[in-house]
């Protein structure tokens, strides 16, 4: 449609003696067709992500929060306006009443809170670890791919294969650890009883796999810095440590950036972890120490289908809580580490905009 | 130019080949009605979902069967038979919902579980009259009665049932100086008189001669003993939850919370919980001396101890008076592409030939009587139970059962409350029995 006001301009630029009309028809559609395909076909080679998206993100999303306004059964369905009942003591149909009954729950408070717990003892030492461990595959050793390879290798096992292995390892009575605690004469702990023993092991569980994943990627971000830096900070008198702190640190702000957010968002829809490690009875186990939001949600929707309960919809209710939450928590994440990071990168931005400068 | 060109095709091609994928990916699931048929002639697949060990299948080391797919191939050359086996009864109750709400992806044939059978009887539209395939199987009154609707429709096809006998360490007992022989424990128990008064008075005498050994597993293991004994646990028959009211089923509850908790406190209970790796793990060491034994969980002792482990046995007695535990049906849902073959065979499954052959081969123990009365279940002996004769011993105890527990809508997710305030103090011992019943009666609450 734009291209047609566009066209005439083109023509009259065109050299006018030859009067073939036909030929300048087939020159018209011709441009024509060749604008058509500069203008239209990026967008048709990038639609198949954004059709896929629709269908399995944007769709699933909309139709929960329309879920979550209803009395949803799992298998009975829809049977009109939500309602917060006993809790609230109300009766009245409204849209909020499945968000009013989940905002009651102390199980869903609880859950929050060990969702937190889990991710923020999984997410610290993890990045922590990774960033070291990156550094060290970034210095010069003998076989590389090896230990590069070595470090990814956690990651390509299932998470339920992990958490099966790790729930057994972390077994109270027969499991390795307390087997090996006991030898040594220390007290075994008691891995499902306490709230904090049981956080770590599932921590455990989640570092176990993603350390390897994160390190891979902020090693990636390493090799990109351009190595007259770390010369002109050789130059300058800064040791090793110095380097990785003033120079590398700064220079992996965007790569941070990305793996931070990342590991937030994995980290507070935590399930398959948990789920594992208490792998009998409720989930989260008898006393709900480590029942995080994603297993109350999974529990609450598709276990709790006893007839005549609203389960669906108080799910859909969670879910919809859950994703304003990682939303929340990641522009936290974002603007806190923009901060942190540009504060110690100040002279890397002075570079930047001197680059600028040298550019123009 | 020419290179550009040939690029641009190429990207094209790519894009097309992307659409192409997701096309196809999306078109994937309407394939089941190719592959499934409906004329006799052509090859049918019956996809089957059972959880723990139904026995159906070829026999392992770990779970025994009867090999019955390949058997009724062989009868059947059309038809072909995929079975998916869930761990728990939970984990395929969970996917059996789902799709059961969507309207697909549901197996053919979905073994039920007695708690959820409620779940399905408020929905019998859903699933295939099986009453004209049935014609030539019998089952208990009471097993027909629990998937019959009101206006008479059979829903589920009975598989097994599950009476319950007491299962003990013969060389445990032997050592704590206590009755160690089948018989002599029955006795000690009370026979037919026996009482839960008398297995915790037994039970205390056991920890004491041992030197603080325990007496049984798990806390909830036992309450699911003594829930099966109350007519209205939880839920009356009118559709009211009174637990932790006075109604009499509610007291009845509320005592043997009591009773068991006490006991459990006093280091009867090994504090495992009920299906946990530490619960597995437990069966080939000393750590308890007795568990409660509906037929089917004889497979899981196998199972867990190791087939060459001696030592388990089983007495022909139960507290306070029989007891059923579990035992399922086979239902079809109606959404299946191939319901008439696969009511067909889930008729032919639990008709009681294959009964005979399943209780023969594991130990799921029949619930029809013509299969109960079959010379290979009567006269069955069991080797790794010190070659007890379980057909005889289930076929007492199954006799003695009296009472046919209701079990309404909210039965599961209160009991399975239950069962987390027996954990609570059983085997995380965070809580006394006061604060775990309070925050029972709580979460019953937050259910409604």
């Amino acid at each position: 449609m734009t291209a047609s006001p566009v066209a005439p301009d083109k023509t009259t630029q065109s050299p006018p003696p030859p009067r073939d009309e036909a030929y300048e028809r087939k020159l018209l559609s011709r441009g024509r067709r060749g604008r058509f395909d500069v203008k239209v076909s990026p967008y048709l080679y990038i639609s198949p992500f954004f059709l896929l998206f629709l269908v399995t993100g944007l769709f699933p999303l909309i139709y929960t929060a329309w879920i979550a306004t209803r009395q949803w059964n799992t298998s009975t369905g829809d049977a009109g306006w939500a309602i917060c009942g006993k809790l609230c003591d109300s009766t009245d149909p409204s849209w909020l009443g499945n968000f009013q009954w989940v905002l009651h729950q102390p199980d869903f408070w609880l859950a929050l809170r060990n969702s937190f717990s889990i991710f923020l003892l999984s997410t610290i030492p993890q990045i922590i670890c990774a960033l070291i461990l990156a550094a060290i595959l970034d210095a010069n050793l003998k076989a590389k791919t090896f230990w590069r390879m070595g470090v990814l290798l956690p990651y390509v096992i299932a998470p339920s294969a992990a958490g099966i292995i790790f729930s057994q390892v972390f077994s109270d009575n027969f499991g390795v650890i307390n087997t090996i605690l006991d030898g040594i004469g220390l007290e075994p702990v008691q891995w499902h009883a306490s709230q904090l023993a049981s956080h770590v092991a599932i921590a455990t569980i989640v570092n176990f796999r993603w350390t390897g994943y994160n390190t891979l990627i902020l090693l990636a971000a390493m090799q990109a810095i351009p190595r007259d830096v770390f010369e002109a900070a050789v130059v300058d008198g800064a040791g090793r440590v110095r380097q990785f702190l003033s120079v590398t640190i700064p220079m992996l702000r965007p790569t941070l950036i990305f793996v931070i957010i990342t590991s937030t968002i994995g980290g507070l829809q935590i399930f398959d972890e948990p789920q594992m490690f208490g792998n009998t009875g409720t989930p989260g186990g008898p006393d709900k120490h480590y029942l995080t939001v994603s297993l109350y949600l999974w529990d609450l929707g598709f276990n709790r289908t006893t007839i005549g309960q609203p389960n669906l919809g108080r799910a859909a209710a969670v879910a919809w809580l859950l994703f304003i939450i990682v939303v929340v928590i990641a522009i936290l994440n974002f603007l806190i580490t923009r901060r942190i990071a540009s504060t110690s990168g100040a002279p890397t931005k002075k570079k930047k905009s001197a680059k600028k400068e040298l550019a123009r | 130019m020419g290179s550009i060109r040939t690029r641009r095709g190429l990207a094209a091609t790519a894009g097309i080949a992307a659409i192409a994928l997701t096309l196809t990916a999306c078109g994937g699931s309407g394939d089941n009605a190719a592959d499934g048929g409906n004329g006799s002639d052509d090859q049918v697949v019956i996809k089957v979902s059972t959880f723990n060990n139904f026995g159906f299948g070829a026999p392992t080391a770990q779970k025994p069967g009867a090999d019955l797919w390949k058997k009724y191939e062989a009868l059947h050359p059309n038809v072909k038979i995929e079975e998916t086996v869930a761990a728990k009864s939970d984990d395929a109750r969970a996917a059996f919902n789902t799709a059961i709400a969507t309207g697909s992806g549901a197996f053919d044939i979905q073994a039920v579980d007695v708690d959820w059978m409620p779940s399905i009887m408020a929905q019998p539209d859903k699933f295939v009259d099986l009453t004209d395939y049935v014609k030539d199987n019998d089952w208990l009154d009471w097993k027909t009665q629990g998937a019959t609707t009101d206006d008479g429709k059979l829903v589920g096809a009975g598989t097994d049932i599950g009476p319950e006998g007491i299962c003990f360490r013969s060389d445990l007992l032997a050592a704590a100086g206590l009755p160690s022989d089948r018989d002599a424990l029955k006795e000690a128990l009370g026979g037919a008189d026996a009482t839960w008064d008398k297995y915790f008075e037994l039970g205390a005498q056991y920890v004491q001669k041992s030197g603080g050994k325990a007496w049984f597993d798990s806390s909830a293991a036992v309450f699911q003993g003594m829930v099966n004994q109350i007519e209205e646990s939880h839920v009356s028959k009118d559709g009211e939850i009174i637990a932790g009211t006075d109604a009499k089923g509610a007291q009845q509850v509320k005592a043997d919370f009591d009773q068991l908790t006490a006991a459990a406190l006093a280091g009867q209970s090994a504090g495992l919980a009920q299906w946990s790796d530490d619960f597995n793990a437990a069966f080939n060491t000393d750590k308890f001396a007795t568990t409660l034994c509906p037929a089917w969980f004889i497979n899981n002792i196998k199972g867990n101890a190791g087939e060459d482990f001696k030592g388990w046995d089983i007495a022909d007695v139960f507290p306070g008076g029989g007891g059923n535990w579990g035992g399922s049906y086979l239902v079809v849902p109606e959404q299946s592409k191939v319901k008439e073959e696969a009511a067909k065979l889930a008729a032919w499954l639990s008709a009681p030939e294959q009964q005979v052959a399943v209780f023969s081969a594991a130990s799921n123990y029949p619930s029809s009587p013509t299969a109960q009365a079959d010379p290979a279940v009567a006269g069955k002996v069991d080797a790794f139970l010190n070659d007890a004769p379980v057909g005889e011993i289930f076929k007492n105890r199954a006799a003695a059962v009296t009472v046919t527990p209701f079990k309404g809508a909210q039965y599961f997710d209160i009991q399975t409350k239950l069962a987390d305030a027996l954990n609570r103090v059983d085997v995380t011992k965070t809580q006394t029995p006061a604060q775990s019943w309070d925050q029972w009666l709580q979460d019953v609450a937050g259910l409604q």
